[in-house]
């Protein structure tokens, strides 16, 4: 390694640094969709290395979670019901041991933001998350090659556009601006070239065919590059345009440690992303293991999306979801899976709370805290005897700390307790009333 | 799929608006607005007549021959329409119209299209609703598009809302802004537990007093903090709202007075919000029409009439402009089951504060048809200009793509 490389490289979390609950919590939370109390006191006993492994590399799912994803995925492709496709990828998010595989199969969703709405076929969006969940952690650049041949895709993109004029031109411009390159990065020029290398990529009996007849293989310049480019040739254009690394790093540290991205970190993780030609395996372990992802300004950074709030919460309260009227939570919350608002995808962080959606959000605290129409969390008193957790103090410090992923401030917890001695029932039941509370929290929403 | 767009309309049809789920928005921090007249006071109500609304029959032409030379069966009589002028008259279920009409406040916006007109519901509500002859990938709205792009006036409050429909109206679609749907005022509340008289007030007490004094010195926290004081302060104001209101003047027994209602109520309690979006199913009337057709137009009018008066019995009525549209006309000539089939060019209805009302551009020659349609003169983006820039002040060349000559019903 030069010097120079050595300095572009994502600075490990020391072996030394704090490995604690809170620690263990950041990670599974934002590599996965939290966890229940067991696994952050395994994580927390394991160590960093251990943990990661275990984030990292395909653990073997139970039969019994197999059986039932099976079952509903077939269920969703033979009754072509989209509702039926939602509450099969909700079960995974909620169940599966390989969190991250879930959260980048929504990662890539969300890049490649293509609706049902328009889409109308439980088949062809199922193929296209197929598509995507083949490479969630792998190539990114086989997945953008896979994607522009997505039939999904390529209807999503021609829309409802007259075939006169010019439907390809979209799909070129999307191509650059969303997938793989940001705007700014290429000209209007660059898109009716592309425009022109794509042509003849249509879909005919709803799959992918290259109609020669209709192909211009005429000279091109894409990127500042001239040749006869026919559509995958400009896929390997946009991949190997310097843009693309930072593209992705971006996306991926947004995603993943904050969504104020420092251009020092920006240019280190393209640069792995370059190393690692685009797979995203070796990447995320990287940053995942990375002094920057445990720093103080990556702690509590971001906005949990709908189902960051929601899947974590079912899985950190141990709750057996009623799927059905998860899917219908998420959709008022405002994300819908396979059917995100445009192209653009969900714009996610702030955009996510209006007044209306903290309401709503406090009220899924409510459902979730008092078993109602979400499903039933695990019985509190058990919890906390597994836990060994007794007085009102140190009842409000637990949840405090499994919640919110912090020790709560002094404040906070003179509250917590105040609130849980003056609050009437039985035990069972103001462990519930402060469960509810505190998902009711500022804290609550940041992970 | 044919089959799957056939049973949408005609659920559309029937049930005529959606309830969904959802809760009302609220402000956060409403900027200190001038009083009256300021843009920021301003308030856009949409109302969506879904199905393709038939305008020769809402608006009718009655001195013209050649109307009812189309029409033998389903035109409405001259002794019938309620005349607003020698040559035109509205359907006569339209008498809270005519109202509005002599009071001043009343545009009819005649000869509204777009060239090369689709007659695919769905393709043409998108046109109308995107603001995009060709829709492309990227499916927002030209309200969500002005939203997104004045962003910084309303950072922090809800600035539209769409009430009873399931998904939210592409209109409304943008990039950065979330707009709600709401269904009432009651599920606007915040959820205080069993038994809230035991202890929903400790927890009402207990997270309002941290939100409103616990500051944060860390940036997201302190956002959240602010958003959460802001949502629990208005869920107490909209409960309020919906136990004080009270209406100056009756409102009809239809779905579409109870949605105007509630942007009644909403627009009393002052919640910052500028753009409210209503839509009323059932034009799609390619069989005998005259009924549905005349109870929709009933519906309409007097919905519309009643709001207009309650919103003058709270002072509001300087404030507010409501517009219909729709995906598109009807065909001139009626078919053979009295009815009518999907067609281009149509009218819209604009009521106003101001005393600007009345007929705004001459109605599409009935001889001069393009493929038995009305043709149209005005694009229906120069309405849209209008309304954005007139009304609420919003740039509309950014929004709309090119600069579209602005009408003088506001």
């Amino acid at each position: 390694m030069t010097v120079a490389d050595s300095r572009r490289v994502l600075k490990p979390y020391p072996r030394s640094g704090r490995w604690t609950e809170i620690e263990a919590g950041h990670l599974l939370r934002r590599a996965g969709w939290n966890s229940g109390p067991d696994e952050m006191r395994r994580a927390a006993a394991e160590g960093l290395e251990a943990t990661l492994r275990r984030v990292l590399n395909t653990q073997a799912e139970t039969t019994e979670f197999t059986q039932a994803s099976d079952l509903l995925y077939r269920v969703a492709r033979e009754t072509g019901e989209i509702d039926n496709l939602k509450a099969w990828w909700l079960y995974r998010m909620v169940n599966s041991v390989n969190g991250l595989t879930e959260k980048m199969a929504l990662f890539w969703h969300n890049r490649f933001a293509t609706s049902y709405a328009k889409v109308r076929s439980v088949e062809h969006m199922a193929d296209q998350h197929e598509l995507i969940r083949r490479h969630a952690l792998g190539s990114f650049g086989q997945l953008l090659r896979g994607m522009t041949q997505d039939v999904a895709m390529l209807i999503w993109l021609d829309g409802n556009a007259n075939r006169k004029r010019h439907p390809n031109e979209n799909f070129a411009r999307e191509l650059m601006e969303l997938f793989s390159l940001d705007v700014g990065n290429y000209t209007e020029r660059d898109i009716q070239e592309a425009a022109r290398a794509f042509s003849g990529w249509h879909v005919r009996n709803d799959v992918f065919w290259f109609n020669r007849l209709q192909h211009d293989d005429g000279q091109k310049t894409v990127l500042g590059k001239t040749g006869a480019w026919g559509g995958r040739d400009v896929v390997e254009l946009c991949l190997s345009h310097p843009a693309c690394p930072r593209f992705l790093a971006r996306r991926l540290y947004e995603t993943f440690v904050s969504r104020t991205v420092p251009e020092t970190a920006l240019e280190v993780l393209a640069h792995r992303v370059e190393v690692h030609k685009y797979q995203l395996r070796p990447v995320l372990g990287e940053l995942l293991g990375s002094e920057l992802f445990f720093a103080d300004e990556a702690r509590h950074a971001l906005i949990k999306s709908p189902l960051d709030l929601v899947v974590g919460s079912l899985r950190g309260l141990e709750v057996r979801p009623n799927l059905d009227n998860v899917v219908r939570v998420l959709r008022e919350l405002g994300q819908d899976l396979f059917e995100p608002p445009t192209v653009k995808g969900w714009e996610g962080g702030r955009m996510w709370i209006s007044s209306a959606t903290v309401l709503q959000r406090a009220n899924v605290a409510a459902e979730l805290a008092f078993g109602e129409k979400l499903g039933q969390p695990a019985e509190p008193l058990q919890v906390l005897k597994r836990f060994e957790v007794e007085g009102d103090g140190e009842i409000c410090g637990h949840y405090a700390r499994m919640l919110l992923g912090r020790q709560p401030s002094e404040g906070l917890q003179r509250r917590l307790v105040d609130f849980y001695s003056e609050v009437q029932g039985d035990r069972s039941a103001k462990v519930r009333r402060l469960l509810h509370l505190i998902m009711t929290l500022p804290e609550f929403q940041l992970m | 799929m044919e089959c799957n767009r056939r049973a949408f309309i005609r659920r559309m049809g029937t049930a005529g608006l959606i309830s969904t789920s959802g809760i009302a928005p609220a402000v956060w921090s409403r900027a200190a607005a001038a009083a009256g007249g300021s843009a920021a006071d301003r308030i856009l109500v949409l109302i969506q007549l879904a199905g393709g609304n038939d305008g020769l029959n809402t608006v009718v032409p009655f001195a013209d021959d050649a109307y009812y030379r189309a029409r033998p069966g389903i035109g409405i009589p001259e002794t019938s329409v309620l005349k607003l002028n020698d040559t035109l008259g509205l359907h006569p279920q339209m008498a809270g119209f005519q109202e509005l009409y002599d009071e001043g406040r009343l545009s009819v916006v005649q000869g509204v299209g777009y060239a090369n007109p689709d007659r695919s519901h769905f393709r043409s509500m998108d046109i109308w609703q995107s603001a995009r002859l060709t829709v492309d990938g990227s499916l927002d709205g030209w309200l969500g598009r002005a939203l997104d792009r004045s962003i910084d006036r309303h950072v922090g409050t809800v600035p539209a809302m769409a009430l009873g429909n399931e998904r939210l109206p592409l209109s409304l679609v943008g990039h950065k802004v979330i707009v709600p749907t709401i269904r009432d005022l009651a599920t606007y509340r915040l959820q205080l537990g069993p038994q809230p008289a035991v202890n929903g007030g400790l927890f009402r007490s207990t997270i309002g007093a941290y939100v409103e004094e616990q500051q944060s010195g860390e940036r997201q926290l302190e956002f959240l903090r602010q958003a959460t004081d802001a949502a629990l302060t208005t869920a107490d104001s909209i409960q309020q709202i919906s136990q004080e209101y009270r209406e100056t003047v009756p409102y009809p027994a239809s779905d579409l007075a109870d949605k105007l209602k509630l942007v009644a109520q909403l627009i009393s309690g002052d919640l910052g919000t500028r753009i409210f979006f209503v839509s009323l199913g059932g034009f799609d009337t390619h069989a005998q029409q005259q009924q549905s057709h005349q109870a929709l137009l009933g519906e309409l009018s007097s919905a519309v009439r009643a709001f207009s008066q309650d919103l003058k019995g709270h002072g509001h009525s300087d404030r507010v402009v409501v517009a219909t549209f729709s995906e598109f006309g009807r065909r001139v000539a009626e078919n053979g089951s009295l009815g009518t089939d999907h067609g281009a060019a149509s009218q819209l209805f604009v009521v106003t504060p101001g005393q600007q009302a009345g007929i705004h551009g001459r109605h599409p020659d009935l001889n001069q048809l393009l493929q038995g349609d009305l043709r149209h003169h005005t694009d229906f983006r120069s309405v849209y200009a209008t309304l954005l820039e007139r009304w609420l002040e919003i740039p509309s060349q950014p929004v709309l793509g090119q600069q579209f000559p602005l009408m003088d019903f506001i």
